[in-house]
């Protein structure tokens, strides 16, 4: 497993801790231009995703893996489509896990 | 107006225990002392001046006592009353039912022995009458605490007093003064000798049956005696015939010379290890007027919350609720005999916030029913017992022919039920616990959600299961499908019974008492299933087997038949092994070669949605976290 390069899972609220590191999170698509996707955080943020070549067409849900540019914004370096149904809460659950009661099970 | 009381009118009663005609008993008059209630009757000691034995009113003399027309006190003749024996004590009480006040109330306790000594004079001549027994057979013994003067008290051991209790009596007499009745607790196979004192708190009707054996009939009673304690008596043919009538539902009798043996678990309506069968032989005694002393039905209430667990099973259920709501009657054919049969459905509620119908059948739904109906508006507390669960509407409740109705019963559960409806209950929406239900998931049916364990819990509790069969959802992966197991068996396509093959041609259904050319097979198959925490067999039948291999048991066994290269069914097997299901099981444990053996069945099957057990996941977390701080 390459460690080299870990991504932490974020919601809307945890991303503005790591500006500068690399996360990965979910957004609900809510529109879309040329180099960008806005989108709705699991714990209901808007959040900007910028970065070249986004998939098309898009999913309701999309996770993308990149750089945290500021407090709601992500410079993408991998988009994933996650498909139209997807458990926002257990997803935003999951977040603050990862980054609270058990970081030190995460990288 | 009468002013005193009747000379030595108790110990009169008391040494003539046949004193039956009410003419006789005319001008007893007592007095009341020691007057206070006890539920919702009133016990006192009635007092002749000289003796005074314990005595109650019966409910319905209450009214009396409340409105002050008898008093502590006061004076009393005795109209209608009887002589009982309190068995714990081999005391004696007067149960009056019908008595009117007389004269007004006095100011203090008449103890005649004081003022005359003529009376004192008397006193031990009529000792010894009154303990004298009047016939071997009568169990008689002077109960009434006798006034006597005080100086006449001589310290006595206790074999002066037991003679002068029993008199000369012949041993015989003895032995039958006092009755020894034995609590059902105590009562087990392999004694002997016994007489029980119970109460009918349920009859059966008489059924007719046919077997192998022959033809017959029986009919079966519930027995409880007065420490709650509740047995089964079964009575076959001539003994049912003799003891059908001598039953009578709410009676008290004396029983001895019955048979016990370990009770069916299967079958069993009633909370004891064994049950009884009366023979000809035995010996069945109304005892009369005696009903305080032994509860009135006793119940076990399942929460309507709890319901599912019963769905199809044999048990029978007892259930407390808040009528909601009750239907007018209607009129169902039976199916098999074309009979119709009126039915009321009633819908009940308690404190878990669910609702359910109870359907009530035959004489219930038009007598307590339309009671019910009358009543419905001031939401009625009703408890019932022997109740069927099926699987109409999710969960719904029968009467059966032995179910018992009783509305707004006495008890701590009715009272508790009462209060919350009244405090909350009817302000909330409530939900019927039949509409979580999915039907597929038939038996013991819950969602798949709730009570998940792991297989250890299952496997590491071999007692827990020895009562009744308890149902667990458990999340877990195939590990192994053995390939050469019988998997399948010959099946009836009409009644799924199994078929033998016929001699001829085409298989032959017990079932059905027919021949049919096809057959079907189903599955029965055993599987290993494996999770975190262990491993265990399962068996799961057709349905269940079917929807974790993905094929019918013909087309498996079509694959298993063909010749090839790669073996199909070898394949199918392994595609269906290591895949992971939420499984409802069903745990039981049964003897098997004297060796007791848990048995894990597959009730219902279905496919893991991730995002409802992340969420399951997620919830634990978060109880640990809880329960941990």
């Amino acid at each position: 497993m390459d460690t080299s390069s870990p991504s932490a899972f974020v919601n809307g609220a945890l991303l503005r801790r790591f500006i500068g590191q690399k996360v990965r999170t979910v957004i609900q698509v809510t529109g879309s231009e040329i180099g960008s996707v806005v989108g709705k955080s699991t714990d209901d943020l808007q959040i900007v995703v910028r970065g070249s070549s986004p998939p098309s067409p898009l999913t309701t849900y999309l996770e993308v893996i990149g750089i945290a540019e500021s407090d709601n914004a992500i410079r993408a370096e991998t988009w994933t489509n996650f498909g139209n149904t997807f458990d926002t809460q257990n997803y935003n659950e999951l977040c603050k896990l990862a980054n609270g009661e058990f970081k030190h099970l995460f990288i | 107006m009468q002013t005193s009381v009747t000379p030595d009118a108790i110990s009169t009663v008391l040494s003539n225990p046949s004193f039956d005609s009410s003419s006789d008993r005319s001008e007893i008059v007592v007095q009341v002392v020691d007057l206070k209630p006890i539920g919702n009757r009133y016990t006192f000691s009635a007092n002749d001046g000289k003796t005074k034995v314990k005595a109650m009113f019966t409910a319905s003399l209450t009214p009396e006592i409340i409105s002050g027309k008898i008093q502590n006190l006061g004076l009393i003749r005795l109209i209608d009353f009887t002589v009982n024996d309190i068995s714990s004590k081999s005391t004696k009480y007067f149960l009056v039912t019908k008595c009117e006040a007389v004269g007004s109330v006095l100011d203090s306790e008449i103890n005649l022995d004081s003022k005359s000594g003529e009376e004192e004079a008397r006193e031990p001549k009529k000792q010894k009458l009154e303990h004298s027994p009047v016939s071997p057979l009568n169990d008689v013994v002077s109960t009434g605490i006798t006034l006597k003067p005080k100086q006449e008290f001589v310290a006595k051991s206790a074999s002066q007093i037991m003679s002068e209790q029993r008199g000369n009596a012949a041993p015989a007499a003895r032995m039958a003064m006092t009755r020894r009745v034995h609590p059902l607790v105590s009562l087990n196979p392999y004694q002997g000798n016994w007489t029980i004192k119970v109460r009918v708190t349920n009859k059966g009707v008489m059924r007719n049956y046919k077997n192998a054996r022959g033809e017959g009939c029986v009919f079966n009673v519930e027995l409880t005696d007065e420490e709650g304690t509740q047995i089964q008596a079964t009575m076959f043919n001539d003994a049912a015939r003799k003891f059908f009538d001598r039953f009578q539902l709410g009676k008290v009798y004396y029983i001895s010379r019955g048979s016990l043996k370990l009770a069916n678990k299967q079958f069993k309506t009633v909370q004891n290890d064994y049950e009884m069968t009366l023979n000809e032989n035995s010996e069945v005694e109304e005892a009369s007027s005696e009903e305080m002393f032994i509860p009135e039905t006793k119940f076990n209430f399942v929460p309507i919350e709890e319901l599912g667990l019963y769905v199809n099973q044999k048990e029978l259920i007892d259930l407390i609720g808040v009528v909601q709501s009750v239907s007018p009657t209607m009129s169902i054919r039976r199916r098999t005999d074309n009979e119709m049969i009126p039915k009321r459905d009633i819908t009940l509620a308690d404190e878990s916030r669910k609702t359910v119908v109870v359907s009530l059948w035959n004489d219930l739904a038009t007598g307590i029913g339309q009671e019910l109906l009358d009543m419905a508006d001031q939401s009625p507390v009703i408890a019932i017992k022997s109740l069927k669960v099926g699987d109409f509407q999710g969960v719904s409740l029968s009467t059966i022919s032995r179910s018992n109705v009783v509305i707004n019963p006495e008890s701590p559960e009715a009272k508790k039920l009462k209060s919350w409806f009244d405090s909350e209950g009817k302000e909330i929406s409530m939900s019927s616990i039949g509409s979580g239900m999915s039907p597929s998931a038939k038996n013991g049916s819950r969602s798949l959600y709730t009570d998940r364990v792991l297989l250890s819990h299952i496997t590491s509790n071999p007692s827990l299961f020895e009562e009744k069969p308890v149902f667990f959802s458990t999340r877990a992966y195939i590990s192994f499908i053995k390939p050469d197991q019988t998997m399948w068996y010959q099946a009836c396509k009409t009644c799924n019974k199994k078929v033998t093959e016929a001699l001829d041609s085409g298989y032959w259904c017990e079932g059905c008492q027919r021949k049919y050319e096809e057959c079907s097979l189903r599955y029965i198959m055993a599987v290993k299933v494996t999770d975190s925490s262990g491993e265990t067999w399962i068996s799961s039948f057709n349905d269940e087997a079917e929807k974790i291999l993905g094929c019918s048991a013909d087309e498996l066994n079509k694959l298993k038949s063909e010749e090839g290269e790669v073996n199909e069914y070898q394949t199918k097997l392994k595609e269906a092994t290591w895949s992971s299901h939420v499984f409802r099981v069903s745990v039981t444990q049964n003897e098997y070669n004297g060796e007791k053996r848990q048995r894990v069945t597959v009730k219902g099957v279905a496919p893991l949605d991730f995002a409802a057990e992340t969420r399951l996941l997620l919830q634990d977390i978060s109880n640990k976290n809880k329960t941990s701080q």
